[in-house]
């Protein structure tokens, strides 16, 4: 019997325990850490002041930062739509030779992204990298920063940020009912008349949704603008990183990091209530699967060959640049010169040979699986009583569970520094800030929302009957978890705890404001490398780091998605057979 | 055996049974029929102890078993869609219920072999998974999975729904032979009228919560003692006031032109009965005859009154659309609410 009172979730002692550590986490690092840096903002001395208003109206930098947000959020709006759509029709939509092996190479991303790809680009075409270095051999006067500035940001984060199109897209598209593009075609509507009117109507919500979480990445951006920014694009996240290290500027950091996240809040609702008005996909009971287009057009279909494969070149060559730096020592990059003799396995010998090289990798190792691990251990528990009780308790912790969601990463991790730097009662008087502790701690909070939804949705899919015939059998709540519910969400599980590691490995948005100096994340160690030509030694090893993280994140994206992709390719098959 | 005693289920502001006083008898197989949302399933899941009723009180062999526990009821569960555990192949599914209880290993391998063998389950199907089952297979280890715990009641909510015609009708005959032979109280909840008709040793007509009426299939089918039940089991002519004037004026004379009258299609004849006593004669044209294989449906027009007539194959020859027709009704089978 499902129930819905809220006094019966209280005769469960594993529920209650659930509900206490639930209530006690919300409050200690959702509610409280958020609260301290908005009074710490508005009420500094227990009055309500505006001083952090006026210092952000008088900081040329500060508004210019504002200002490059909204300019890159709103480029990237588009750019980001353009190539993102691009890349699924081609893949996707159209018939296009070797799709497959387009569809590799532009999900490249997927396994490299955020400070890992900046300092990627920085190393191939930035003003120490091996592009620039090889064009300087020819012609010693090019301006060596050529890629820095507004122009390289709206390039490498339009080419990261194509991935949502890639997966959301891309699913969105597979569940179009190919009977209505039949249905237009025999009505006499040609393959670009089709394409207009019946398909990407149909992914209009879709592509709304991915449009706001692209404005929303450039918002927010804080590795490309950092990287490959220079002093003359500055954005708001970069900014508040600054201005949190001194604290005289603390409230403004703070002021920057609430627009962030009110803008974030806005824009937010905004998808949920297209959400909720959008068209879906397919009216038709037994959809029938989509099947790939041929473009008609000898022209046109040359023409679309040729940008893919344009573009396909523009996303692989980087990769395949770093696998190949990675096996370099860095005076062959700075020369800009490869011969045989350079390739050598060094850079790897140097990374597992050398403790102290390893460590920033293990560090981050640790931290994405502690993380991983604990959030989803912790939300298979919550998502079950959440799903299993619902009444306005459950309801208001669900709501506040989803608080990280809304707020950008920077805001969280300001806040959680704030706030933990002197000792608080809630976490038993203990100092946070400067501990290993505080890192694992933002990223269980930023990894609750995704987990939670699709752990929620996960126990929802499963049939009420099997609960119920588990009860009439005899099984109590505990032998019916363990046994019949358990087994049928642990592959969610174990999916959602491998895209958590992936994200959280090479992370720098939390860890640039959480880290302990002594066990530095991979993010601040790559982040370094790319400080100036002093560097340039951890360049190579950067290169080696960045060919691990993109094997272990390979193997998790084909754990998770590999599979499933390949089934439903094999049934796209059969159904273009029968 | 079992008794609803002024059962009352509100979900929120909708309730959903406003007042359920129903017995069923040892060892019957009693069914609950109905459409869709009229409270069947509502009452099952009550009885299973799934959902607890606002008001009144369920007593199972004649104890009161309202506030006891589904595992406490004695009751076995086959589900719509079989809710067969995808974790664990078909003799886990089976041995579940015995596992909870803590049944020696040996003990449950004979009592797994027993009920599979009583539902026709191979010992090779047994260490299968259940997704590597037919529909029908699934549906056997529905049921030895409730009955292995050896249950004083067994509850069916509509389990042959999901299987195709012909698998239906060969597994209808075989659970009712399995009740039979286990002799185990079953309540059946289905919105198949023929399903309830061959099955039920008696049948409760659902309609919006309530009961339209009890009875065994014969009574139900024969003298449905609502409209409701009339409409709702078996097809029907609804005749026309102008059109049970014309029977009444023809010696139907207990006939009332003012009430709704209904007619079964096998109860229209198109050859003049052996006692022709007390049939009313009329004419009309066929406008259209439908084939069925054992029986064909005539529809015929008396003089802008639309009658339709069952008639079994084998007798005389079929009558073409356009083509004359006679009518024979014993004003005594029409039946007026």
């Amino acid at each position: 019997m499902r129930t819905s009172s809220w006094r019966s979730m209280l005769r469960s002692p594993l529920v209650v325990i659930v509900a206490l550590v639930t209530v006690w986490f919300i409050a200690t690092f959702l509610i409280f850490p958020n609260a301290t840096l908005l009074i710490g903002t508005f009420f500094p001395d227990g009055q309500l002041s505006f001083r952090a208003f006026e210092k952000l109206a008088s900081s040329e930098r500060a508004m210019n930062s504002l200002w490059h947000s909204f300019l890159l959020a709103g480029t990237l709006a588009v750019t980001v739509n353009v190539v993102g759509i691009f890349i699924v029709l081609v893949t996707d939509y159209f018939a296009i030779r070797g799709a497959r092996v387009l569809w590799l190479g532009y999900a490249t991303t997927l396994i490299y992204g955020g400070i890992v790809l900046a300092a990627g680009y920085n190393f191939i075409y930035g003003r120490y990298g091996f592009v620039t270095n090889a064009v300087g051999n020819w012609f010693p006067d090019i301006d060596r920063d050529w890629f820095s500035g507004y122009f390289a940001v709206v390039v490498v984060m339009t080419l990261a940020t194509t991935t949502n199109h890639m997966l959301f897209l891309g699913s969105s598209l597979a569940k179009i009912d190919y009977q209505t593009i039949e249905a237009a075609r025999n009505m006499g509507a040609g393959t670009l008349r089709i394409l207009w009117r019946i398909v990407l109507p149909a992914l209009r919500p879709m592509i709304f949704a991915v449009t706001v979480l692209t404005f929303l990445t450039g918002l927010g951006a804080l590795t490309a603008p950092i990287v490959l920014g220079g002093t003359d694009f500055q954005t708001i996240a970069p900014m508040i990183l600054t201005f949190s290290k001194s604290s005289s500027s603390q409230d403004l950091a703070a002021l920057l990091a609430i627009i962030l996240g009110l803008a974030t809040i806005v824009l937010l609702a905004m998808m949920n209530r297209a959400e909720k008005s959008g068209v879906y996909f397919s009216v038709a009971k037994v959809a029938t699967p989509l099947q790939k287009q041929k473009i008609p057009n000898q022209v046109t279909n040359g023409v679309v060959h040729v940008l893919a494969y344009a573009l396909f070149v523009v996303y692989a060559t980087p990769v395949l640049l770093i696998v190949l730096f990675s096996f370099l020592d860095s005076t062959a990059i700075l020369r800009g010169m490869i011969t045989w003799d350079a390739l050598t396995l060094d850079n790897y010998a140097t990374v597992f040979g050398t403790p102290s090289v390893l460590r920033p990798f293990v560090v981050s190792v640790v931290y994405s699986a502690l993380a991983s691990a604990i959030v989803v251990i912790g939300m298979l528990f919550v998502a079950r009583v959440l799903q299993k009780y619902r009444n306005p308790v459950t309801g208001l912790l669900e709501y506040l569970l989803h608080i990280p969601w809304i707020l950008p990463t920077i805001l969280i991790a300001l806040a959680l520094v704030m706030t933990f730097d002197r000792p608080q009662a809630l976490v038993g008087g203990q100092v946070l800030t400067g501990t290993t502790s505080l890192l694992l701690v933002a990223y269980i909070i930023v990894k609750i929302p995704f987990t939670l939804r699709l752990l929620k949705a996960a126990f929802a899919s499963v049939p009420e009957s099997l609960e119920d015939a588990a009860r009439i059998l005899g099984a109590g709540s505990m032998f019916t978890l363990r046994k019949v519910l358990f087994p049928l969400v642990i592959p969610t599980a174990a999916a959602i705890t491998a895209l958590n590691f992936n994200s959280l490995l090479d992370d720098y948005d939390a860890a640039v404001f959480l880290y302990h100096p002594l066990y530095q994340p991979l993010g601040i160690a790559i982040k370094a490398s790319t400080e100036g030509e002093n560097n340039l030694d951890s360049m190579s090893i950067t290169f080696v780091y960045t060919v691990l993280l993109m094997i272990i994140m390979g193997l998790a994206m084909y754990l998770v998605y590999g599979r499933s992709g390949a089934a439903t390719r094999r049934a796209r098959r059969r159904a273009s057979r029968g | 055996m079992i008794r609803f005693d002024h059962i009352e289920v509100r979900f929120g502001e909708h309730t959903a049974i406003p007042k359920l006083n129903l017995e069923v008898k040892q060892g019957e197989f009693f069914t609950l029929l109905g459409p869709s949302g009229c409270g069947k399933t509502t009452a099952l899941r009550t009885l299973a102890g799934f959902i607890e009723p606002t008001k009144g009180e369920i007593y199972i062999d004649g104890q009161a078993a309202t506030k006891l526990p589904s595992e406490k009821r004695s009751v076995g569960m086959v589900f719509q869609n079989y809710a067969l555990f995808p974790s664990m192949s078909v003799y886990e599914n089976i041995a579940f219920g015995l596992k909870v209880r803590k049944t020696k290993k040996i003990q449950t391998g004979a009592l797994v072999a027993e009920i599979a063998g009583q539902v026709e389950l191979t010992s090779e199907q047994l260490s299968k998974n259940v997704s590597e089952l037919s529909g029908g297979q699934q549906q056997r280890v529905a049921i030895a999975r409730a009955l292995v715990l050896k249950p004083r009641i067994l509850l069916l909510d509509e389990p042959l729904s999901n299987l195709d015609a012909k698998l239906r009708v060969q597994l209808r005959e075989q659970l009712k032979n399995l009740q039979r032979e286990l002799g185990i109280t079953t309540v059946y909840v289905t919105h198949d009228q023929e399903e309830a008709l061959t099955m039920s040793d008696r049948i409760a007509v659902f309609n919006h919560g309530v009961v339209e009426q009890v009875g065994t299939p014969e009574e139900i089918y024969n003298r449905s003692s609502t409209e409701f039940v009339c409409t709702f089991v078996g097809a029907m002519n609804k005749l026309s006031s102008e059109l049970v004037q014309r029977l009444q004026h023809g010696g139907g004379t207990a006939l009332h032109p003012n009430k709704a009258s209904y007619l079964r299609l096998e109860k229209v004849s198109l050859q003049p009965p052996t006692n022709a006593a007390g049939s009313i004669r009329l004419e009309g044209i066929v406008t259209e005859r439908s084939y069925h294989g054992a029986h064909s449906t005539y529809t015929i027009d008396c003089s802008g009154s639309m009658i339709r007539a069952l008639v079994p194959e084998g007798g005389a020859a079929p009558l073409p659309p356009g083509s004359r027709a006679e009518l024979h009704i014993d004003p005594s089978s029409i039946l007026q609410y």
